[in-house]
């Protein structure tokens, strides 16, 4: 899938990959993509949640090799 | 300045009951499903990532003058609030050495019982509501439903003087990941359980064992068939003194099937355990479980999680004068659907059917335990 920005949270503990998401959502425009690629397993279940808190959207998740991507399409606020 | 507590200070302020103000920042599933929990704990959870730019709305509600707790899944996002809060000038602010992680995974060890021939210690594992013993005499010991933390069995056996002979399991735990095994090729110590449970590994069937005696103890097998619960499990009897019960009988109240779907069949078994053997032993013995489900309900005066079984007689209408049939009308009643989590997997490994890496191992028994909430009164 096509992004308009990649985040490499990658070796990252929590908060670090959300903090790092939530300062590059802020930069992008409204309806732009945003891939973060993270490794912290808690990243899952805490970015499904970020996303619905800050009216963002989920487009797709993935996991590779023991890498969680996922792709965040940056909502109207 | 920021003030970190660990695991073991949390448990001794819940024991006191000692007021705790606790702001959980994990995300909200995490913490309905799992949090810590205490007669005056209050308790707010705001997810870390709605406090990225700021904790003024946290602030709003956390009093001022609180012994503030904040807490996280392992650490980093707790640190990352609390030192935010300790800037905006709050003090007596701490956060959780090791997150939830870590609260999951200590034991806290107190003595339940001590005469001429024998001592016993128990671990509460306060995070997940199971509990381990230690049974002391002369120069050896018996461990029953040790958690996979065996250096600390191990640890306490030094610091007494005393081997670790034997190790029971109650039944196959679906909970928790049983240290039993690891415990007995640690020690080698004879590592007992039902056959009829499954396990794959090496091990002394409880079903050709009436007796376990060492030193100046005997510890008589109860077999308490509970197909609902788990194929076979036992209770031991130490000394006419102290029953192990395992999930049989709790202090507040009797065991429940959970994972069988045999609720009857088992709800007879049960009765037959109560009204045959159970009623024949005496007011006083101790009763000490496997599990419990409320600290604060069932940590008694001495500071031990255990009652006389007069006592729970006492309060347990079912345990008293009840027909058979009425019995297991109550029992199928009461019947519940929920399940620990990860329960396939964990009774996998603790058949030796499957194995896990320590960290899988940890992340499997992260959670409640499910076990715990099911007795009923």
């Amino acid at each position: 899938m096509k992004s308009n920005r990649i985040v490499d949270a990658k070796g990252l503990a929590c908060p670090m990959p959300i903090v790092k998401t939530n300062k590059a959502i802020n930069e992008l425009q409204t309806g732009e993509i945003l891939e973060v690629h993270a490794t912290d397993k808690g990243s899952r279940n805490d970015m499904a949640a970020w996303v619905k808190t800050t009216g963002n959207e989920m487009v797709q998740e993935q996991e590779e090799n023991g890498v969680f991507k996922f792709w965040i399409k940056k909502g109207s606020h | 300045m920021l003030n970190v507590m660990t695991a073991e200070q949390v448990a001794k302020t819940l024991k006191n009951k000692e007021e705790l103000f606790i702001l959980d920042v994990r995300n909200e599933s995490d913490f309905q499903n799992w949090k810590i929990e205490g007669e005056n704990v209050e308790l707010l959870n705001i997810p870390y990532f709605d406090l990225i730019d700021g904790v003024e709305q946290a602030l709003s509600q956390i009093p001022v003058g609180k012994k503030l707790l904040v807490v996280c899944a392992k650490e980093g996002s707790s640190k990352f609030v609390a030192e935010q809060i300790v800037e905006a000038g709050r003090e007596n602010v701490h956060y959780l050495h090791g997150g939830m992680k870590a609260w999951s995974e200590h034991l806290e060890q107190v003595i339940v019982y001590e005469d001429q021939q024998v001592k016993v210690y128990q671990f509460i594992r306060v995070g997940k509501g199971c509990l381990s013993y230690m049974v002391l005499s002369g120069k050896e010991a018996l461990v029953v439903d040790p958690s996979r933390f065996t250096d600390l069995y191990q640890k306490v056996a030094q610091n007494e003087g005393v081997t670790i002979k034997h190790i029971v399991d109650s039944h196959l735990h679906a909970d928790h990941i049983s240290g039993g095994n690891v415990l007995a090729d640690a020690t080698g110590a004879s590592y007992y359980l039902m056959k009829s449970e499954g396990a794959v590994f090496d091990f002394k069937a409880l079903e050709d064992h009436e007796h376990i005696q060492f030193e100046l103890v005997d510890m008589q097998v109860l077999a308490v068939k509970t197909p609902g619960h788990t194929p076979g499990s036992v209770s031991f009897l130490v000394n006419d003194k102290l029953l192990f019960s395992g999930d049989t009988i709790f202090v507040g109240g009797l065991g429940r099937p959970d994972l069988g779907g045999k609720v009857r069949e088992w709800a007879e078994d049960l009765y037959e355990t109560v009204y045959d053997k159970v009623s024949q032993m005496a007011d006083d013995v101790i009763v000490l479980p496997a599990h419990y489900a409320n600290l604060d309900d069932e940590l008694n005066q001495e500071g031990y999680i255990g009652a006389a079984l007069g006592d729970i007689r006492e309060k347990n209408e079912l345990m008293r004068n009840k027909n058979k049939s009425d019995f297991i009308d109550s029992v199928a009643a009461s019947a519940h659907s929920e399940t620990p989590p990860n329960f396939e997997e964990i009774v996998a490994i603790n058949r030796g059917v499957e194995e896990a890496t320590p960290d899988r191992q940890q992340e499997l028994e992260i959670g409640p335990n499910r076990c715990a909430v099911h007795h009923f009164a």
